[in-house]
C-alpha cells in the first residue's frame, strides 16, 4: 500500500515534467527549434522502437555494454576482495586504486582508441575501463564490512573454512558488491555511449551524436530519451535486486 | 525436549558434565616489534557445573582468556584443558560462546541465527528448527523467531546470542560480558532469566563481567584479576543460598562479598 502510493507519485513527478517540458516550449520560454516539445519527442521514441536501423544500433550498444560488464565484474569484484582482504596486497595495491580513481578516465579514449582501433573491442574495454575502479572500491569495502565479530562466533561454534564463506563472508557482503555491480553498470554504460559518440560507425551514441551534429532535434531527444530509460531500467533492476539481499540492513 | 533427541545423543559422547581447568597460562602478544604480556601465571579449577565469574579492571587479559578456553587463541604457556583433554581448537560440541552485543549474524532471523551452531554441525533442518523454537520459546522470544536482529532491542539480541548458546546443549558456556551493552534494569531481569535457565539445565558457566553486583548475584565462585599482566589475585566463594532472590542484595554477606572484591579490585588499580 505504501508502495503504491509511492510509485504514483513518482509517476506524477515525471508526469509534471514532461507537462513542464511541453508549456515550456508552447509558451516560448524555452526555443523550440532547439527543444522539441514531448508532444513529438515521445511518438518518435515509440517509432524509433520499430526502426531496424535503429534497433540494431540499440543492439549493439546492449551487447557491448552486457559483455563489458560480464567481464569486467568478476575481475572487479575478485581484485577488490583480494586488497580488502589480504593486508599485505591491500597496502600495496589500495592507494593505486584509489588515485586513479579520481582521475577523470574519457581523457584516455584516445589511448583505447590506438590500442584497439575503432569499433567493438574497443568500447567494451573503455566500458570496462570506466566501471572497474568503482568495482574494486565497492568490494574492497564489502569485505572490510565484514565484522571479525561474526567471525569469531563463526569459528567458536566449529565453522569450516567453508562455511565461513558461505555463511559469513558471502551474505555479509552480497549487499554491498550488488551496490558496486549497480554503480560500475552506470559507469559502464557512460563509457560506452561516450566512446560512440566520440567516434565510432555503429551505436545509440554514434546515432545521437550524428542527430545532434544534423540538426535532428526530434531523433536527438527521442534518443537520449531511449538512452536514458535504458540506464534506468538497468539501475532499477539492480537496485532492487540490492534492496532484497540487504533487507537485513534495516 | 523431545526435539533435542539428536543433539543429545550426540551429546552424551562426551562426558558428561565437563569442568575446566586453566593451568598456569600466560599469554604474550607478538605485534610486530613489541611483545605484550597480557595473562601471566593464570590457574583457575572451574568445577563441572558451577557458575564461575571472572572480573578485574579492564585490559587485565579477561577476554584473551576467555578467547582461549574457547579454543580460539592459543597460551604461549600452559594449557586449558577439559577433563583431560588440552583445548586446542573449537570444540563446539561441549563450548558455547556468548559474547558481547553484535555477533548475531544480522541477514538471520531470531530463529536462524539460535539454531546456526546446529546448522553448522548439519543437524537435520526440521531438528535444529525445532530446537531453535523452544529455546526462544524459553527466553520469552517465541513470537520474535522470524524476526531480523535490527528489528529487537539490545535485550531481546542478547536473549537470543543466550538462547543460542543453550540450543545445542553444551556442558560449558563462555559469557564475555554479556550484558555490558545493556542499561541497568534490563540487564537484572536477563541475569535472573540466565538463572533460572541454568537451574534448569545445568551447565558450566565461566561469566566475565565488570558489574560486582552481577558477579555476587549471579556467581558460586568469583576469580578476581589484577591489573595486566592479569593474575589471579583471589578466587572469593559467594556462600549464598540458592535460588538467588533480590532481597539477598540488600542483606550483609552480600555487602560483605562485594566489598571484598572491590576492595581486591581497588588495590590493584593503585599499583
Ligand atoms: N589480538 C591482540 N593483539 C595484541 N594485543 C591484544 C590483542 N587482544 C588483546 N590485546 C591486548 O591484551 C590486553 C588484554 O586484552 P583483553 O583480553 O581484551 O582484556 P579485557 O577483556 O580484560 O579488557 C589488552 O592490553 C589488549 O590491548
Ligand atoms: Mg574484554
Amino acid at each position: 500500500m505504501k508502495n503504491a502510493g509511492r510509485l504514483l507519485a513518482q509517476l506524477a513527478i515525471v508526469a509534471a515534467m514532461f507537462l513542464f517540458w511541453e508549456m515550456a516550449v508552447r509558451t516560448g520560454l524555452a526555443n523550440a527549434r532547439i527543444v522539441p516539445p514531448p508532444s513529438e519527442v515521445l511518438p518518435r521514441a515509440i517509432t524509433m522502437l520499430g526502426d531496424p536501423v535503429v534497433l540494431h544500433n540499440l543492439w549493439i550498444t546492449s551487447a557491448q555494454v552486457m559483455l563489458a560488464f560480464v567481464l569486467v565484474a568478476p575481475i572487479g569484484v575478485a581484485i577488490g576482495l583480494l586488497l580488502g582482504e589480504s593486508d599485505y596486497f591491500g597496502r600495496a595495491f589500495k592507494p593505486f586504486f584509489f588515485f586513479v580513481a579520481s582521475v577523470p578516465k574519457s581523457v584516455f579514449l584516445p589511448v583505447f582508441i590506438l590500442a584497439f582501433g575503432i569499433g567493438f573491442t574497443q568500447k567494451v574495454a573503455f566500458g570496462m575501463f570506466q566501471a572497474i575502479f568503482v568495482l574494486v572500491i565497492s568490494a574492497i569495502a564489502a569485505a572490510e564490512s565484514v565484522s571479525p565479530d561474526y567471525l569469531k562466533m563463526a569459528r567458536a561454534y566449529g565453522a569450516s573454512r567453508r562455511q565461513i564463506y558461505v555463511d559469513i563472508y558471502l551474505p555479509a557482503m552480497l549487499p554491498v558488491i550488488v551496490e558496486g555491480l549497480r554503480l560500475g553498470m552506470i559507469f559502464n554504460i557512460t563509457g560506452v555511449l561516450f566512446a560512440e559518440m566520440y567516434v565510432s560507425r555503429a551505436g545509440l551514441g554514434h546515432l545521437v551524436s550524428t542527430w545532434g551534429m544534423s540538426f535532428q532535434m526530434v531523433n536527438l531527444f527521442a534518443g537520449i530519451l531511449l538512452a536514458a530509460s535504458l540506464s534506468i531500467a538497468v539501475n532499477e533492476l539492480l537496485r532492487w535486486y540490492e534492496n532484497r539481499v540487504g533487507a537485513w540492513r534495516g | 525436549m523431545a526435539g533435542l533427541s539428536v543433539v543429545e545423543a550426540e551429546q552424551t559422547a562426551v562426558s558428561a558434565g565437563a569442568g575446566l581447568r586453566v593451568e598456569n597460562v600466560t599469554h604474550v602478544f607478538e605485534t610486530g616489534a613489541e611483545s605484550l604480556m597480557a595473562l601471566n601465571g593464570v590457574s583457575l579449577e572451574v568445577e563441572a557445573e558451577t557458575f564461575y565469574g571472572i572480573v578485574g579492571p579492564s585490559g587485565c587479559g579477561k577476554s584473551s582468556l576467555l578467547l582461549m578456553m574457547a579454543g580460539l587463541l592459543q597460551p604461549s604457556e600452559g594449557r586449558i584443558a577439559i577433563g583431560d583433554e588440552t583445548v586446542s581448537k573449537p570444540l563446539p560440541e561441549d563450548i558455547g560462546v556468548v559474547f558481547q552485543e553484535s555477533s548475531l549474524l544480522p541477514w538471520k532471523t531470531a530463529r536462524e541465527n539460535v539454531e546456526f551452531p546446529l546448522y553448522l554441525r548439519g543437524v537435520d533442518r526440521r531438528v535444529r528448527e525445532r530446537a531453535a523454537l523452544e529455546m526462544l520459546e524459553l527466553v520469552g522470544l517465541g513470537e520474535f523467531a522470524n524476526r531480523r536482529p535490527h528489528e529487537l532491542s539490545g535485550g531481546m539480541k542478547q536473549r537470543v546470542a543466550i538462547a543460542r548458546g543453550f540450543c545445542q546443549n553444551p556442558d560449558i558456556l563462555l559469557m564475555d560480558e554479556p550484558f555490558a551493552a545493556l542499561d541497568e534494569q534490563t540487564r537484572m531481569t536477563l541475569g535472573d532469566e540466565l538463572l533460572h535457565l541454568w537451574d534448569r539445565n545445568k551447565k558450566t558457566v565461566v561469566f566475565v563481567t565488570h558489574s560486582l553486583t552481577e558477579a555476587v548475584y549471579l556467581c558460586d565462585k568469583v576469580a578476581v584479576m589484577s591489573a595486566r599482566p592479569g593474575e589471579i589475585l583471589d578466587i572469593v566463594d559467594i556462600d549464598l543460598p540458592r535460588p538467588r532472590t533480590y532481597d539477598m542484595m540488600a542483606t550483609e554477606k552480600f555487602g560483605r562479598l562485594r566489598a571484598r572484591i572491590w576492595e581486591l579490585i581497588r588495590r590493584t588499580q593503585q599499583k
